[in-house]
């Protein structure tokens, strides 16, 4: 069949031709909401649904505890793949990670932190206030899509503290210390002397291994260097709040030797406690 | 910059050797022989255990990557030397450590990411100082690999 008929285009195909306008029309707005739902699942920033992000901003109030803050997780954890960045934390009841809470307190107010506990088939009777040790359920926690980070807590007979994270590269992290430094680079960067560095990560370990493990003799061998330091310095690591101060307070705290401890350390926990960054962690010794 | 490492003789620090042994083109550091392990950084800050002392040398030779390329392999290589600091020197229950080495072994190379890191070096240093882990070697193919590929490189 010829298509024209006297200079006349055929009627049968400019119905043909408005159809695939139509269709081609129809496939643009398909494509644009698409690119809309997937910004919002890629970039927690933008376009969040404004009602539901004015509620959430009053609660991520940028914390002014830490200079140099980053906030900015694709820097830090590699590109965003979409799906929630879930940090799945096991800990044993028996052992509840203070420094943890205190960490989990500090990045709730840097991050829309969507936050859960579970309990693992492989332990009962765990405390009504471990349960609830990450605050109350969050009201927009169906919508995984519209928090920046996961802190996902499983009760569960382990004998170390472990920490799983992006499972295909990453291998499973062992030892609260080491999950406190990762939670704790989320907030804000470790100081860049190198000695600096090395001196909180050192007060880091012998926090967990020497304060809370240790031996009575052991115990009081720190509290000795913790006043001798704090004698010199504000804080542990100098004139800013590091992640040693966190750990050793936590560890203080645990271990009951707070109130025996010498005058820098007791002048040093009240500095702590005047902060507010604390009381997670004093709320799971009770 | 020249930095001062003591060591003691009767317990030698041999991950904190290593790692010095590794950033040697870079930073110079001097090895002495004396009663403790100690690197004296500055009036105010010295470090006397092998992990904190081989996080600094891998701290002032960032150039080496021997703490990992990013925040995730860093806490890698934190979780490997606890690991190595609190599972594998002179504790019980090497076997199941060694279990999990393996497990970890199996996909990889080196321990993390794709380059020589802290974690191979204070791992490998703790199996070498365990009298247990020769007679243990075989059942453990993927520790053995990784163990004798390691032990045939120059600075080891």
């Amino acid at each position: 069949m010829p298509m024209y008929q006297n200079g006349e285009v055929d009627p049968a195909v400019k119905a043909l031709e408005a159809r695939q306008d139509e269709i081609m029309r129809k496939l643009y707005e398909l494509k644009a909401a698409v690119e809309g739902l997937a910004k919002t699942v890629t970039t927690p920033d933008a376009d969040l649904d404004l009602t539901v992000s004015s509620s959430l901003s009053s609660q991520s109030l940028s914390s002014t505890t830490f200079k140099g803050a980053v906030t900015d997780l694709d820097t830090l954890l590699g590109k965003d793949l979409g799906a929630l960045r879930d940090i799945v934390i096991n800990a044993n009841p028996a052992q509840p990670p203070l420094s943890l809470m205190v960490l989990h307190s500090l990045l709730c107010q840097r991050y829309r932190v969507l936050s859960t506990v579970h309990v693992h088939s492989s332990v009962t009777g765990v405390l009504p206030q471990l349960l609830s040790c990450l605050g109350p359920r969050h009201a927009d926690s169906y919508a995984r899509h519209m928090f920046q980070l996961g802190f996902t807590l499983i009760w569960k007979d382990v004998p170390k503290l472990q920490m799983k994270f992006s499972v295909q590269n990453m291998c499973p992290i062992e030892g609260e210390a080491n999950v406190a430094r990762f939670l704790f680079k989320l907030l804000a960067p470790y100081p860049s002397d190198p000695a600096l560095a090395t001196l909180v990560d050192s007060w880091v370990d012998t926090a967990f291994f020497q304060l809370a493990e240790g031996s009575a003799k052991e115990r009081s061998a720190v509290l000795r260097a913790l006043n001798s330091a704090l004698g010199r310095n504000p804080w542990l690591a100098g004139p800013d709040l590091s992640l040693a101060d966190i750990a050793c307070y936590c560890c203080v705290l645990q271990s009951g030797s707070a109130s025996s401890a010498p005058t820098n350390v007791q002048r040093w926990i009240k500095s702590c406690e005047n902060l507010g960054h604390f009381s997670p962690a004093k709320l799971l010794l009770q | 910059m020249a930095l001062n490492l003591t060591i003691n003789t009767s317990n030698p620090p041999l991950g904190a050797l290593l790692a010095a042994e590794h950033v040697k083109s870079s930073v110079q550091v001097s090895v002495e022989e004396g009663k403790d392990t100690r690197l004296q950084v500055s009036d105010a800050i010295q470090f006397n255990d092998t992990n904190s002392i081989s996080r600094y040398l891998a701290r002032v030779a960032p150039a080496l990557g021997l703490y990992g390329a990013n925040m995730m392999e860093q806490t890698e290589v934190d979780h490997w030397l606890e690991f190595s600091a609190r599972r594998l020197c002179g504790q019980p229950g090497l076997a199941v450590a060694l279990g999990e080495l393996d497990k970890a072994l199996s996909l990889r190379t080196f321990l993390v990411g794709h380059a020589i890191t802290l974690a191979d070096l204070s791992v490998w240093a703790a199996l070498k100082g365990h009298g247990e882990w020769p007679s243990q070697g075989k059942s453990f193919s993927h520790v053995s690999r990784w163990f004798y590929f390691l032990s045939s490189q120059v600075p080891f």
